[in-house]
């Protein structure tokens, strides 16, 4: 599997414009073959790395290497990656097999060579027989397909995409996450893929480098980034989560006066915050020794398709003025009758599931 | 039941189509009789101009003189080599002008696109004259090249063809570098990355991506200019200095030498009509639809 | 710009004083419109003969400028009524007459019996004299520039640019005279089309040195204030006037061609009889000394010479001058009526060989 693709190696890599920061000692490792994928929210520097990947952004310092081989002052041309636009930039000049066979021209390919692999490209993408196709008579996600499929013929060990999914619609977004995945498997490339949509992260893989302010918060697999969150960053931004300020004094943790345990060993002191996924709540019956509870007020209470969602307010005089989200699977048996608004309940959370991260400066 | 009720549906809408249509002839009809008789009515009555002759009846003279004369032929000749090299110069130079405008952040451009525009807002025979003293014998030029010792003599600058491309060139640039640039500001520059990602050098990512698709403002500027430049009159004459005799010159002389429009309106019937066929073949040569449509 | 400005200014003053006039003036409220040249030229027409006969009959005169015999045609034939008057060379009219477009001038309203021998036409009222001449450049010859045709189509004994006009009007003269045929034989040999090919040929032989072909009197005189040429035809008024400003020209009248300009009515005006008699007003001896006050075109009224009207040092400048006179040959409109639209084409045909 290894053997046509390449690892990327990226250190130390920053970039200012004035004195702004881009990026910032950003330090990461692709394996080869591997799908992954860089998520943050808009303007966190996403493009740019991407951009310094490719060659068309180069960083104010740190190294770039793609196979050992150090590519930070190669031209883009010679860096031999397939790319994907957000916007997708195909030539409106060209049809699609003339789009799709533009690498292969460039490389100096025999025409009949070139009709072939564009025919095995755009099988790939599943667009047989649209090459004489002009760009502008095609549907978004065919465009997007084109794109691909240009990017893909001349078998690149690296592919770089950014947001390619960005402009069509959910059901369609769905399908080609699924089906981009299949083909990054079926070719065997190292692929770097950029999005702001978490849930798109999760799904397609294999680790996810989350990316805020220009900084590299988390890098992961899609559960441990989802369990583990290191930083309040990545709880706040990975899934729902409520964040409960909490404070550790020799590895015991408190929230206001009470005691919590905690799934991990807490070995230094300071501000720490207690993660609360909705998901890992439930309503406790009665206290159990293997859980942390919080009592508190159900203050709002939400119908969300397979889900109930509840708002519950606790108690101001323990955990101060905060409230947790529960989400409880509708159509659970294990539950007679869901509490009404302003019912007095208490909820539980496994020790297990219940982790801390430091908090953030300014984060809550 | 269900089909005839689409069938008086379909009816309906075919016919809801047509009154759009009508609507819309309707509403357009004013000016498409406005226009035509704004551009085919003056061809015309020119058309049929050309064919009085001196004493009023019809005839082919105006035909036969222009055959006939072997001034005539060159005067044409001329009209369209002028035109042709102005047009060539103009994209020489425009081209890379309206390319580094287009590269550039809009600020910038901005400021230089006033720089373009400031000629238009001379009239065109203060910048005719212009030239003149700047270019001619003892003019600005030759006056300080000279004292310096960068010439021992002074060049011919004006009162030639190149007086006239000079001058030519100068008031039609800006026609050929609005168009171009517009349209080279709307190529999506994620174009050109993408060339150069999948393997162009920057100069193939130009001349494969950049270049085509610049072609439609081109086209448009060099026709503009190629067809204006067919009408000049007053440029070639100031700095033509008799030596560059245009179409337009000759129809103004035409008129005073044979006191008819007559004369004056077979040259233009003619010029019309050589314009019409090179701007066909040209389109023949270059197909315009090619670089129709951009996404 | 600033003459015509000068123009306006005078052209507004008159027409006050036309109003202070009105009540002893016969054609108070009459209104006439003429058109001529502009520049230098109209300039001393407007204040030397226009204003002060439209004051002197108490009436009104506009003034615009036209581009030539082509305008009155355009004007006639359009049926359009743009002005009653215009000033025209004497081949312009000629012209204009031959093609049914002006009227007929009633020389029993004009009094024409002190002109020159041959200074007025039936449809132009000779008014100033004017030469072609060839002038050259004092800087690069000196006194000794090309006195006659023949120095002027000599390359080798005056070697340097030359400029000639655009149109066949007087060039094919100078070059019949360059090449040895004698004034008075000008008109015979011009009068088929061997003689204009041989007045051409002439013309083709010095074309090489040909830097400019000048379409107006404006722009021979910036030639050779700004020595972009050494020596070029043109009209004398025009390097006269050049010369006050400072250009370095000379002229030498045995190479003048004698022409004149007047004025003419287009037909179906409607102040024709006004226009007759306002022209009749012009003609007076008067008026024409003062013009030539502003630029050198002598009168074609003797009475201006006879009457010491002129002060002796200017009269010498004229053309007409009897002095200057007798050097020259004069132009036969005659000529141009015939043979002007076959001339003109071969001329054309030779600048763009
Ligand atoms: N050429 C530039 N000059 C100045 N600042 C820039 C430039 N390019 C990017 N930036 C800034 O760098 C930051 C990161 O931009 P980047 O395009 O990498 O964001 P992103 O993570 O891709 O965001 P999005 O999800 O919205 O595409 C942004 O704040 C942006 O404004
Ligand atoms: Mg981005």
């Amino acid at each position: 599997m290894t053997d046509s693709s390449l690892n990327i190696s990226i250190k130390d890599v920053t970039k200012t414009y004035g004195d702004f920061y881009a990026l910032k000692d950003v330090s990461l490792e692709v394996l080869s073959g591997e799908f992954l994928t860089l998520l943050g929210p808009s303007g966190s520097g996403k493009t740019t790395l991407l951009m310094v990947l490719a060659g068309f952004t180069s960083p104010d310092y740190g190294s770039v290497r793609f196979g050992g081989e150090e590519v930070v002052l190669k031209p883009p041309h010679l860096r031999g990656i397939g790319m994907v636009f957000q916007n997708y930039a195909l030539f409106p000049h060209m049809n699609v097999a003339e789009n799709v066979g533009y690498p292969q021209k460039l490389r100096g390919v025999s025409k009949e060579e070139t009709r072939k692999s564009v025919e095995n490209a755009l099988a790939t993408v599943k667009l047989h027989g649209l090459g004489h196709r002009r760009v502008d008579e095609l549907s978004g996600g065919q465009k997007q397909r084109v794109a691909l499929a240009r990017a893909i013929v001349f078998q690149p060990k690296i592919l770089l995409m950014d947001e390619p999914l960005s402009a069509l619609d959910k059901k369609l977004r769905e399908e080609m996450q699924i089906e981009l995945r299949q083909l990054h498997d079926s070719l065997n490339m190292t692929t770097v893929y950029v999005t702001h949509d978490q849930k798109e992260a999760l799904t397609m893989s294999d680790r996810i480098a989350v990316i805020n302010d220009g900084r590299l918060m988390q890098l992961g697999t899609p559960n441990e980034i989802y369990r583990r969150p290191e930083n309040a960053f990545t709880a706040d931004f990975i899934g729902e989560s409520s964040l409960l300020p909490a404070k550790v004094k020799n590895g015991i943790a408190t929230i206001g006066s009470k005691k919590l345990k905690g799934a991990q060993k807490l070995k230094e002191d300071g501000d720490f915050m207690l993660v609360v996924r909705p998901e890992k709540l439930f309503i406790a019956n009665k206290k159990a020794r293997d859980a942390n509870h919080f009592e508190g007020l159900v203050e709002d209470s939400i119908f969300q398709g397979e889900s109930q969602l509840m708002v519950i307010k606790l108690d101001p005089e323990n955990y101060g003025e905060r409230s947790l989200r529960l989400r409880i699977p509708n159509g659970s048996t294990s539950l007679g009758k869901l509490p009404d608004i302003n019912e007095k309940i208490i909820l539980g959370l496994k020790i297990t599931d219940s982790y801390f991260v430091e908090a953030a400066n300014g984060r809550d | 039941m269900g089909g005839t009720k689409l069938n008086s549906n379909q009816a309906e809408l075919a016919q809801l189509a047509r009154r759009e249509h009508f609507t819309f002839f309707g509403l357009t009809l004013p000016y498409l009789v406005l226009v035509g008789a704004m551009i085919i009515a003056p061809i015309g009555w020119l058309f049929f101009l050309s064919f009085i002759g001196r004493d009023g009846s019809f005839s082919i003279e105006n035909y036969e003189r222009m055959i006939n004369s072997k001034a005539y032929i060159r005067i044409f000749l001329t009209t369209f080599k002028i035109s042709i090299l102005t047009t060539f110069f103009c994209a020489l130079l425009g081209y890379p002008l309206a390319y580094f405008m287009s590269q550039i952040s809009r600020k910038w451009a901005n400021i230089c696109m006033i720089g373009v525009l400031i000629p238009f807002w001379t009239s065109l025979l203060v910048r005719t004259y212009a030239w003149l003293v700047l270019l001619q014998k003892k003019g600005l030029v030759n006056t300080i090249a000279v004292d310096l010792g960068l010439l021992s003599e002074p060049i011919k600058f004006v009162h030639n063809t190149s007086g006239t491309l000079i001058g030519m060139v100068h008031i039609m640039l800006p026609f050929l570098i609005l168009p171009l640039y517009a349209n080279m500001r709307a190529i999506d520059p994620h174009c050109v990355k993408a060339a150069s990602s999948l393997g162009a050098t920057s100069i193939r990512a130009f001349w494969t991506v950049f270049f085509p698709l610049s072609m439609p403002g081109l086209l448009a500027g060099l026709l503009i200019v190629f067809v204006l430049c067919l009408g000049f009159y007053v440029t070639p004459a100031v700095l033509g200095g008799g030596k560059v005799i245009m179409a337009a010159m000759k129809i103004s002389s035409n008129i005073e030498l044979y006191f008819s429009w007559g004369a004056a309106s077979a040259l233009g019937v003619v010029l019309l009509a050589v314009t019409m066929l090179i701007l066909f073949i040209a389109s023949k040569l270059v197909s315009l639809d090619q670089f129709g449509q951009r996404s | 710009m600033k003459s015509f400005c000068m123009v306006k200014k005078v052209a507004v003053a008159a027409f006050l004083l036309g109003f202070a006039s009105f009540s002893t003036a016969s054609f108070a409220d009459e209104t006439l419109r003429i058109v001529s040249w502009g520049g230098a030229y109209q300039k001393g027409q407007s204040v030397g003969i226009f204003q002060p006969a439209a004051e002197a009959m108490g009436i009104t005169v506009k003034e615009d400028t036209y581009g030539g015999i082509s305008d009155v045609k355009l004007m006639v034939k359009s049926g359009a009524d743009k002005f009653d008057i215009f000033s025209s060379g004497a081949g312009g009219c000629a012209s204009g007459g031959a093609e049914g477009i002006l009227e007929k001038l009633d020389y029993s309203v004009i009094d024409v019996s002190n002109h020159l021998p041959g200074m007025y036409s039936d449809y132009c009222a000779g008014a100033d004299i004017f030469s072609v001449v060839a002038a050259w450049n004092t800087e690069t010859y000196g006194d000794n520039g090309p006195r006659s045709w023949a120095d002027f189509f000599d390359v080798e004994k005056f070697p340097g640019t030359r400029a000639m006009r655009a149109k066949v009007d007087s060039q094919l003269e100078a070059a019949l005279l360059a090449d040895g045929v004698a004034k008075e034989d000008i008109y015979k040999v011009l009068d088929s089309e061997e003689g204009i090919d041989r007045a051409l040929d002439k013309i083709r032989s010095i074309k090489p040195h040909i830097a400019v072909w000048w379409t107006s009197g404006a722009q021979h005189a910036q030639l050779m204030k700004d020595g972009e040429v050494d020596m070029t035809t043109g009209w004398n008024g025009r390097f006269d006037v050049a010369k006050l400003d400072g250009a370095k020209v000379a002229y030498d009248w045995k190479t003048g061609i004698m022409d004149w300009e007047g004025y003419g009515i287009p037909k179906g005006v409607k102040n024709k009889d006004l226009a007759m008699k306002y022209i009749a007003e012009m003609m007076k001896p008067e008026y024409m000394a003062e013009f030539a006050k502003y630029i050198t075109y002598g009168p074609t009224n003797k009475l201006v010479y006879e009457l010491n009207l002129m002060e002796e040092a200017r009269a010498r400048q004229m053309p007409s001058h009897p002095d200057n006179a007798k050097h020259q040959m004069t132009l036969r409109t005659d000529w141009y009526a015939k043979w002007r639209t076959i001339a003109a084409e071969k001329y054309t045909e030779m600048m763009t060989e």
